[in-house]
């Protein structure tokens, strides 16, 4: 009982940052059609940016989220205006042309930062890294607990300015239908450079409060990038609450098989992205497609 | 026609003939060089052959790399001679190819491209954690079986044999169903072509063919770990140098592995860049998508055109 409760709060936790982590990649395809594989070297960056405010100014990591979610902002509005946009634009398909230019950024990325911080694996020590408290008579990381707290606030955001203001709606327009988007007078284009900064945001959001948990190397957040594919491919790209269930889904698989099988740590990575191509090929609607396939059958 | 195709035959045959001599008359240093620029080159157009003929981006291939590195070495650790070793990496890369080949070949266009990352990923992590294969510090080849001219002159004339397939490849009927299914897999559907059969073959032929430079790869180093041969920025690599060079087509992998291979050589000197090496790759790679998606090969077709047309218009 105690171990199902332990696995359940472990899950519920780990979801928060993988969802945060997952949005990212979801608002941009959804918009543009465009995989960013750059997320990863996103991540890596948000990760290295926190870390040297850490250690040149002493900036708290969570605090310096002030700072990472502005500049990551202005960042990635900058790299869709100079690079992005000179791409010919995705049909309903992303095209690979596409694909293959973020993955170019995201070597950049890489190794500028071996250039900047050197390959040395670094990590964030805070007087409450090691910290543990007791949630439900299960031990959780002061740690975890911030960076769960943070995402969800994050996503609370999201969810508001998605649903409530006229941002938010042009975002959605797009999102569902570019052409019908433009024919209703919305600006695509200033749109598309919103969600490419908001996704670069998340990121670099995400490379924060990873930051906070785990250490890093400019090889990091491939591992990463692959599970928040996997959640949106799970989740679908319609919802923020689509995002959170296939964050959910993941954390709750990886969590079990740590608890309950003999599946050694080292091979946990090698299960989500088994689950990713394993879902890409049985289910490519992911969850919602599910949901709606039980309905139809269900009433018919 | 036939005095071109003539004229191809003889071009290989004696480089193939210059390569064969090479050790004869070079220095080790120089070999060492043509060795890399070689194996570049093989692993160049064997994607180039599922990635430009089929247009199937893989950034997954240092698998089969590995698969082919791993076997020679666990094989020539029981005792099996090379002149099977070999083969059987290149088997057992092409027949895993199938096996992962038949469910992502599903998946389309970036879909397949996000899946062979998870797959190539997953490879590395299963190998490192395989206890009969050294786990991650790797394995070392039995003393005593190395004769490096050997392997020099089958990885160069692996290089030229590769050059040769692509060319037959690209002017055959199987060809031709690739470049179908690269421009509109549905229409090649409809007419009448077995796409995902089609996938899986071309699939089975590049990777066996890496697994192949795996091996000698594996002989020439005396060493294989999941960090050389699994190593992500491998995979990386290998996707760059067709790209750059002009993807799709048969001269524009060799041409985009020598430079690579140049590059190397240069940036290998500067201490600085070493590290950071892939920047420079990067940024090559971003100005492609951007300005010439046909690669060199490209760019040197059009400035050649503007010359012709410059020669004979305007003079």
């Amino acid at each position: 009982m105690q171990q199902a409760l332990d696995v359940v709060v472990n899950s519920f936790l780990a979801a928060g940052l993988y969802a945060t982590m997952a949005y990212g990649l979801a608002v941009i395809y959804g918009v543009m059609r465009i995989i960013n594989l750059a997320h990863a070297g996103i991540m890596m960056l948000g990760a290295y940016t926190t870390f040297t405010l850490f250690t040149h100014f002493s900036i708290d990591p969570f605090l310096s989220i002030v700072v990472v979610v502005p500049l990551f902002f202005a960042g990635g509005v900058a790299l869709y205006r100079t690079v992005v946009r000179r791409l010919p634009r995705s049909g309903s398909t992303p095209s690979m042309e596409s694909l293959l230019l973020l993955f170019g950024v995201w070597l950049v990325l890489q190794n500028l930062a071996y250039v900047l911080w050197s390959g040395d694996t670094q990590s964030i020590l805070t007087s409450y890294t090691l910290k543990s408290v007791s949630l439900l008579g299960v031990r959780v990381g002061v740690p975890s607990l911030g960076v769960f707290g943070m995402s969800a606030l994050s996503l609370l955001v999201l969810e508001f300015v998605l649903h409530r203001t006229y941002l938010g709606k042009a975002i959605r327009a797009v999102t569902q239908n570019r052409d019908a988007a433009l024919l209703s007078g919305v600006d695509a284009d200033r749109i598309s450079a919103v969600a490419f900064g908001v996704g670069t945001a998340f990121a670099g959001l995400a490379g924060t409060l990873l930051s906070t948990l785990f250490a890093f190397t400019p090889d990091f957040g491939r591992s990463f990038l692959l599970k928040a594919f996997c959640i949106i491919v799970l989740g679908g790209l319609e919802s923020v609450t689509g995002v959170a269930a296939g964050a959910f889904v993941l954390a709750l698989l990886e969590n079990v098989t740590a608890a309950y099988t003999a599946v050694p740590t080292s091979l946990q990575d090698a299960l989500s992205f088994t689950l990713l191509v394993v879902t890409l090929v049985v289910l490519p609607q992911g969850l919602p497609g599910l949901f709606r396939l039980v309905h139809v059958r269900r009433r018919g | 026609m036939t005095s071109k195709r003539a004229l191809e035959a003889a071009g290989m045959l004696a480089v193939a003939g210059a390569l064969y001599f090479a050790p004869s008359f070079l220095e080790r240093g120089t070999l060492n060089d043509l060795w890399s620029v070689a194996l570049a080159v093989v692993l160049a157009s064997s994607w180039n052959l599922l990635g430009g003929f089929a247009g199937q981006v893989s950034i997954g291939y240092s698998a089969f790399l590995g698969i082919g590195a791993y076997t020679t070495v666990l094989l020539a650790l029981s005792g099996t001679p090379p002149v099977l070793t070999l083969p059987l990496g290149a088997l057992l890369a092409g027949g895993f190819s199938v096996i992962i080949g038949y469910p992502t070949f599903r998946l389309r266009g970036p879909y397949f491209t996000i899946a062979t990352i998870g797959v190539g990923e997953a490879v590395r992590v299963v190998a490192s954690s395989l206890s009969f294969a050294g786990g991650a510090s790797g394995l070392r080849m039995p003393a005593g079986s190395y004769d490096f001219e050997s392997n020099f002159r089958s990885m160069t004339l692996l290089a030229v044999a590769l050059v040769w397939i692509a060319l037959a490849i690209s002017r055959s009927a199987f060809g031709s169903a690739l470049s179908a299914v690269r421009q509109d897999i549905d229409a090649a559907e409809a007419l009448g072509v077995n796409s995902t059969r089609l996938k899986v073959t071309v699939h089975a032929l590049s990777a066996a063919l890496v697994g192949l430079a795996g091996g000698l790869f594996a002989i020439n180093f005396q060493y294989v770990s999941p960090g050389s041969v699994f190593d992500f920025r491998l995979s990386l690599t290998i996707v760059l140098m067709p790209i750059v060079g002009g993807v799709g087509t048969v001269a524009g992998p060799v041409l985009g592995a020598i430079l690579f291979g140049w590059l190397q050589l240069k940036l290998l000197s500067i201490p600085a860049l070493l590290s950071s090496s892939l920047l420079i790759y990067g940024a090559l790679l971003i100005a492609v998508m951007l300005f010439e998606p046909k690669g060199l090969l490209g760019l040197v077709r059009r400035l050649w055109a503007r010359r012709l047309r410059r020669f004979y218009i305007d003079a």
